[in-house]
């Protein structure tokens, strides 16, 4: 374990381990209390995660994966991600968001019924985290 | 002379036999890779999401002020074990045959699981058409049944049998919550084991030291334990049928080799038969001409 990186950062979904990695710095959404910015020495928590931006700091840089639901679990020295679904910026499809994007905008106008609603709402939700993910690779923070 | 016709036409059939056998064989192959890779996939996040559970539980149970905490369904279910009366089971087996021992040894745990429980106490569901004629054969009404699930229907499943189970217990419907299946070891190996998804045992020996750490539930600890319990108990029955399938396609795969060799034994026997009877049907003719020429 490097000394600068002393966090081991997990994120895996039922269907991969999306992540695994010493890092120096987190940030993950809950679903609860917003987004928790994890710096090593944290106190160990365990909460419901939430829809959003996962950042780590590797190497001085920050680097994006996203998160669709599930736990997180903090130790002092480990940050561990069960996300119901999760993928790095290298494994979006950008143009495949943004066609999900305006398909979702486009039923959020026409829907009828609740579920229609719900249900492109939160496929908007979605395709807008993915496009913000792929929009920095290295950039702003929340 | 009739001897050898038969033989022929026995050797043809046993050769057409292997074919289906080696055919089964490559099949259950390709199908073994696949249950194996979402088994594989699934396996961190399976242990992860048990040692987390495991920590927490552990956690609260041990805590000064676990009596004044006010619990949801699936909290209760897992900290408060009580008396095992009335019993959830979940028996996974395959819907075909033709896999070895797969569906004899699982079943027959289950004879053993259920030996001396009165039926009436066991709500049964079960996945598989050989579960189900089990089920039916020894007097047990099974509750629901998952036939003819594909590899991608496992989820759904999941969800389904798992939805309510803690809201059960509440009630006081069931008191425990168990699956039996074959655990996967390898594509040579499988076991059938009988799993408690709940209440815990937390006899079992935590695994690494970090669950030693107390954790802050945030927001809160009913919210948390309501999110994550729920999701460990899906998690575990996903897992349980990806095991299952993976050991059923191993287990055919094993199994059909064995016949394609086996077939293979019987082709060469048949024909060292088949020449010897040809030889010496030669031997006769000739000694025959022979010793009429001579004559």
């Amino acid at each position: 374990m490097s000394l600068s990186e002393p966090i081991l950062l997990e994120v895996v979904t039922p269907h991969k381990r999306v992540f695994s990695a010493q890092v120096s710095e987190v940030s993950f959404p809950s679903a609860a209390n917003g987004y928790y910015g994890i710096l090593p020495g944290h106190t160990p928590v365990m909460t419901p995660l939430g829809q959003g931006l996962i950042y780590y700091v590797q190497g001085g840089e920050k680097h994006w994966i996203t998160a669709f639901g599930g736990f997180a679990e903090v130790g002092s020295d480990h940050v561990t991600i069960l996300a119901r679904d999760s993928e790095t910026v290298d494994e979006i499809d950008l143009n495949r968001a943004e066609s999900a994007r305006q398909r979702a905008l486009k039923i959020l106008k026409e829907a009828q019924t609740e579920t229609d609603l719900n249900g492109a709402q939160a496929a908007l939700d979605r395709s807008i985290i993915r496009i913000q993910a792929a929009g920095h690779p290295g950039g702003h923070g929340f | 002379m009739a001897g050898l016709q038969d033989i022929r036409r026995r050797i043809r059939s046993v050769k057409n036999t292997q074919q289906v056998t080696k055919a089964m064989k490559m099949i259950s192959a390709v199908k073994l890779r696949k249950s194996q890779e979402r088994l594989v996939s699934l396996r961190p996040y399976a242990d992860k999401m048990k040692s987390v559970a495991m920590s927490v539980v552990g956690r609260i149970k041990g805590h000064h002020l676990a009596d004044e905490l006010v619990l949801g369904p699936s909290a209760q279910a897992f900290l408060n074990p009580r008396e095992e009366k009335r019993i959830r089971v979940v028996l996974i087996a395959s819907d075909k045959g033709l896999c070895g021992g797969f569906n004899a040894n699982v079943l027959k745990k289950a004879n053993a699981f259920f030996e001396g429980r009165s039926k009436a106490d066991v709500v049964l569901d079960v996945v598989g058409k050989r579960a189900a004629d089990w089920a039916r054969k020894n007097g047990f009404k099974s509750n629901r049944e998952y036939l003819g699930i594909p590899l991608t229907g496992v989820e759904r499943v999941s969800r389904e049998v798992c939805d309510g189970a803690a809201e059960q217990y509440q009630n006081g419907e069931i008191d425990a919550f168990y699956v039996i299946y074959n655990h996967f070891f390898s594509a040579v190996a499988q076991e059938p084991v009988v799993t408690k998804v709940f209440p815990l045992d937390l006899d079992a020996p935590a695994n690494d030291g970090k669950s030693s750490v107390a954790h802050l539930l945030e927001p809160d600890p009913n919210t948390t334990l309501e999110a994550l319990l729920p999701r460990f108990v899906e998690t575990e029955m996903l897992r349980s049928l990806l095991e299952s399938s993976a050991s059923e396609h191993g287990a055919r795969m094993a199994a059909m080799d064995k016949a394609s060799n086996n077939a293979g034994d019987m082709i060469a026997r048949l024909t060292l038969t088949m020449n010897k009877i040809r030889q010496a049907s030669i031997t006769n003719q000739i000694i025959e001409i022979v010793s009429g020429a001579n004559a």
